[in-house]
Order: structure tokens, then C-alpha cells, then sequence
């Protein structure tokens, strides 16, 4: 478990450290002031989605994800390989399609002008980051498809 | 026939060892391809726009956090001083390890809200004691995986966050008020077979003899860590904070134990924890945007509408259909993890809950329940596995001991079932 720590890492840690500083924050606030932030949680659902896209990459570069490893585990050296290397393929190629698809929607955020419910800031400022950290989780998950191919 | 074509290539792509959340997105997304060919982008702009709506709500940050709470408390060095407390009051002798380690489960329970850091925090504790007293490390697995089953029930939960942000009419403070005493029911159902077990092989009779610690200074040095689920669960029900703040509080709470009063945590060790409990939450809730797409599938090829209606049709009646839910979760919870068994099963049983008008805070507490049953049932079983990789023994070793827990927490299911004011009663009480 003692890998470099990536860049996915430093996003997700960051965004998960500034949720939690943010939160209680808001907590402080109203105890001291009557006030609430309203206006953060939007900035906090932003955090919570970039640090789900980026712990997934590091996940993926990890091969974390959660899976059935029933099949994965038996049968012959060969069968496994197989599995192996569909399954890291098969979820490269789907994170693929999902930034094309998400790029897809965050144009029409861009063309649309769409703004935020809360701070009325564009909306793509947000989604962008979606098809950005997609390719990420293609890019990790091909590289264990590649590890595999490489080690024989 | 979209629908048979979405769950064949879902279960396929699931049993071949592909990612559960990307089996999800992948057969959600074709299935709507194959059911729009005619729409501009045969519809799938439907996937973005799924996936964004089911990762970006406010209400799951409470997941993340808890899962953080975990990972803190952990590593604070709460849960020794506790297992010293509770050697204090029960003492010991055959059966009474077993029990101090489904008690402090329970306690952590009140803290923590996922299983396995539960089955971590308590196994490193207990398994070393457990085997320097005689209990054969098998036994020892089964018992601390069961009883860190008992987390997900006693409040905070992750999974009531994700059952109440996929089932509307089921808020989280009612969910974690409905669970406690079913929690604490499961506790004691565990603690019957634990203790007799011992008792019949005389498991534990190497301490019997070894002085207990006193009272006082235990009950004083573990106060850090009983304070904890005080603060959590009172500071909820007082209404200082939202259930997401409560856990933001503990993770401060938990960093000021770990680090300044028992010293566990150095500041070097906080880019590992975040970096842990970042990736575990990022793994669940991956699968719980990708099962966005899964839904809006079965949802608008109406797969669910058919299935309910034709068990509501079937003449199980009610308490039937409820034996086949649970009948089938017990086996589906032996190959799959909770929160993936919440995503794929709610978009179809919460139409079949509606057709009998089941309470949805009674019925998410009974499947809550069937999911804590199959984290310590093997094969796969998330709890278990932690305490026997702790233990250094293979699952299978387990089977002669679990099968009574597991029986034994089952029969609990079946009184929440047979008398739903054991959920409800409490969050009626506390007005949610």
C-alpha cells in the first residue's frame, strides 16, 4: 500500500480535508452568530463530487473497486487473465464514453448559459471537472489493462 | 425485452469480475441506447445527466465524513481503554471476552457508521486478547465480524444515508432512531450463542485467574471514547447539528483524541487516514452515481411496475412477501457488498414495499438489518473477511461458529418483522 502518492490522492485528500473545514465551519458560524452559509453547500456538493471522481482514479489505479471476485479467483491461470484484462478494458472504454457523454453535458451548460441554483456562477465551472477526472479513471484503468498485457 | 437484455448484461458483466458500478452504468446506458433508437443520441444523454444528479447531493456528504469518522477513530486508540473498561465491569472467565467485544462494537457503533472499520478497530484490540486467553482465533473472527454488524444498525449508519437518499418518505434522523434498538437486540442475540459457546468448550479459562483492571482508572482513561457517541448522537438529538455536522465534529473530536490525549495519531499519519477514507467513500459512492444510470433504466423501461405487481398478485400477502424479501437478501448479501444490494434491489423493492404500504423506516431497517447479516456470512462477508485476515485464519475456518450468530441475528430480524414498533416506536417517540 506504500505507493507514490498521486495526484488524485493530493485532490481527493485536499477536497476531503476543505469539506470537513467547511462544515464545521458553518457550525461555528451559526453557534456564534445566528447565521448560516447557506451559499456553501453548494461549493461543498462541487468538493464531494471532484473527490469522488478523483478517489475512484486513485481507486482504479489501485484496482479497488469494489467487484465479485468469485470468478476472478478460480479457474485456470489462463481464464483468470482473461477476466482480468476484460474487466480493466471494459472499464477504461466505459470511462471513456462517460466523459465523452459528460462533455457532452457540460457544453450545454456553456451554450446554454446554465448558473447555479445558489451562487448563480456558471454552471460549467462546476461540471467541467466531471469529463476531466473521467478520462482520469480511463487513464489509471488503462494502465493496469496495460500492466497486465505487459507482464505475461 | 430491454429489461431482460439490461439485467443480462449487468449480471454478466458482475459475475465476470467487471467493476459492480461500472456492470451498472454500462448495462444502464445500453439498455437505454437499445430502448431510444430513434432519439438524437439514441437518449443517452440521460447517463451524464443521471449520474451528475445521483452523485451531487447534499445529504451524501454525511457518507464520506462517517466513513472519515471511522478511519479516525480507528487509529485513536479509543477502542483499547474501552475493552479495558469493560473487562472492568463484566470481568473474566469463559465467555466474557466475546461479550467485552460485542459491547465495545456496540459503543463504536454509536461512533462510526460502516462495518469494517468497526471489525478493524475492535479485532486489533481483541483478537490478540481473545487468543492469549484460550479462544481459538476462528471463533474469535466470527464473533467480531458479527458484532461489528451491529454498526450499521446503531446510529450513525452509512447505510440509512444511502437508504434514505434513494427511498423518499425515510429521513436519516428517523432511520437512525429506528435502528437503535434493533441494533441493541442484534447485540444481545449475539452475545447468547457467544457466551454458551464458551461456556460448553470452556474457551477463556487461561485468564479466569488474572486480576481485573480497576474499575476507576479504566472507566477514567476510556471516557474520551464512551463521550464520543454522547456528543454524536445527543448533539443530533438536540438539534445542534445536521447528521453530515455531527460527523464533521466527530472527525475534529476523534483527531483531538487521537492526537493530543492518547497520542496514536501522529500528524504525519493524516495524509494516509484522509487518503483511506477519501478512496473507500470514492469507491461506494462511484457505484452510487453509476447506479443513477441503472435506475432512470429499470424506472423508464417500468421492469419494477411488473415484478411488485406480480408478487402483490401472488397471494403471499404481506408477511409472505416480506420472507421472500428477506429469504432472498440472505443469499444475495452472501456474494455482495450493502450499499451494492441498497443500489441494484431498491429501484425494485420499493415498488413492492408500496404495494403492501409497508412503512419505508420499518422496511429499511429490516433490510439494513439482512444487509449486516451478510457482512459475516462467507463467502463474501466485508466484516468477517477484515477479522479473519486480523486473525490470520481462512474464512472457511469460521463456519462451525458463525452459522449460530448468524441464525441467532436472523431470529432478531424476525421480531422487527413480526413487531415493527421495535423500529418504529422510538423515532415516534422523538418526534421525527
Amino acid at each position: 500500500m506504500t505507493r507514490k502518492r498521486t495526484v488524485e490522492d493530493w485532490i481527493a485528500v485536499l477536497s476531503m480535508a476543505l469539506l470537513c473545514v467547511i462544515t464545521m465551519g458553518n457550525v461555528l458560524v451559526r453557534y456564534f452568530s445566528d447565521q448560516s452559509f447557506a451559499w456553501t453547500e453548494e461549493i461543498s456538493v462541487f468538493l464531494l463530487v471532484v473527490m469522488t471522481m478523483a478517489g475512484a482514479a486513485a481507486a482504479a489505479a489501485r484496482d479497488n473497486h469494489v467487484r465479485i471476485e468469485y470468478f476472478l479467483e478460480r479457474g485456470s491461470a489462463g481464464r483468470r487473465r482473461f477476466l482480468a484484462l476484460g474487466g480493466a478494458l471494459v472499464t477504461t472504454i466505459f470511462f471513456l464514453v462517460l466523459a465523452a457523454l459528460t462533455a457532452d453535458m457540460v457544453w450545454d451548460d456553456y451554450r446554454y448559459n446554465e448558473t447555479s441554483s445558489g451562487l448563480n456562477v456558471p454552471r460549467w465551472w462546476y461540471t467541467v471537472w466531471v469529463p476531466v477526472l473521467s478520462l482520469a479513471i480511463a487513464f489509471r484503468a488503462g494502465q493496469v489493462w496495460r500492466h497486465l498485457i505487459k507482464t505475461r | 425485452m430491454t429489461g431482460v437484455l439490461l439485467f443480462a448484461i449487468f449480471l454478466g458483466l458482475m459475475l465476470a469480475g467487471v467493476p459492480i458500478g461500472v456492470a451498472l452504468g454500462l448495462g444502464g446506458a445500453i439498455a437505454i441506447a437499445v430502448a431510444n433508437t430513434d432519439a438524437q443520441h439514441w437518449g443517452l444523454l440521460a447517463v451524464p445527466q443521471n449520474f451528475y444528479a445521483s452523485l451531487a447531493k447534499y445529504p451524501l456528504l454525511a457518507l464520506p465524513m462517517f466513513v472519515l469518522v471511522g478511519a479516525i477513530f480507528d487509529r485513536s486508540g479509543v477502542a483499547q481503554r474501552m475493552v479495558t473498561f469493560a473487562i472492568a465491569v463484566v470481568g473474566r472467565g469463559p465467555g466474557m471476552l466475546p461479550l467485552v467485544a460485542i459491547s465495545v462494537a456496540m459503543v463504536l457503533g454509536g461512533i462510526s457508521g460502516s462495518g469494517p472499520a468497526n471489525a478493524a478497530a475492535v479485532g486489533g484490540v481483541m483478537i490478540g486478547a481473545m487468543a492469549r486467553a484460550g479462544y481459538p482465533p476462528a471463533f474469535s473472527a466470527s464473533v467480531i465480524g458479527a458484532a461489528a454488524a451491529t454498526d450499521i444498525l446503531i446510529p450513525p449508519s452509512i447505510a440509512f444515508i444511502v437508504y434514505s437518499v434513494m427511498v423518499p418518505g425515510a429521513s436519516v434522523p428517523a432511520l437512525f432512531a429506528a435502528g437503535m434498538i434493533p441494533g441493541v437486540l442484534a447485540g444481545l442475540a449475539l452475545a447468547v450463542p457467544a457466551i454458551l459457546i464458551s461456556r460448553k468448550h470452556g474457551f477463556g479459562q487461561g485468564e479466569a485467574e488474572v486480576p481485573r483492571p480497576p474499575f476507576w482508572k479504566s472507566l477514567f482513561e476510556a471516557m474520551w471514547g464512551l463521550a464520543a457517541p454522547v456528543l454524536i448522537l445527543g448533539g443530533m438529538r438536540m438539534g445542534w447539528f445536521t447528521p453530515t455536522e455531527a460527523a464533521v465534529v466527530a472527525v475534529f473530536y476523534g483527531l483531538f483524541v487521537g492526537m493530543v490525549v492518547h497520542r496514536t495519531i501522529r500528524f504525519g499519519d493524516l495524509f494516509d487516514i484522509f487518503r483511506e477514507a477519501a478512496e473507500l467513500s470514492a469507491v461506494i459512492m462511484l457505484v452510487l452515481g453509476l447506479a443513477g444510470i441503472f435506475a432512470y433504466s429499470v424506472n423508464t423501461l417500468g421492469i419494477a411496475d411488473p415484478i411488485a405487481a406480480f408478487i402483490a398478485g401472488s397471494g403471499l400477502g404481506s408477511f409472505g412477501a416480506m420472507v421472500l424479501v428477506v429469504v432472498v437478501l440472505a443469499i444475495v448479501g452472501m456474494f455482495l457488498d450493502g450499499v451494492s444490494i441498497f443500489l441494484i434491489f431498491l429501484p425494485l423493492l420499493v415498488p413492492v414495499a408500496k404495494a403492501f404500504a409497508w412503512d419505508p423506516v420499518w422496511f429499511g431497517v429490516i433490510l439494513t438489518m439482512m444487509i449486516a447479516v451478510g457482512q459475516f456470512t462467507p463467502p463474501l462477508a466485508v466484516n468477517l473477511m477484515v477479522a479473519c485476515r486480523m486473525a490470520k485464519v481462512p474464512m472457511e475456518a469460521t463456519i462451525p461458529w458463525v452459522g449460530w450468530l448468524v441464525a441467532s441475528f436472523i431470529g432478531v430480524t424476525f421480531l422487527v418483522i413480526l413487531f415493527p414498533e421495535l423500529a418504529l416506536w422510538l423515532p415516534r417517540t422523538l418526534g421525527y
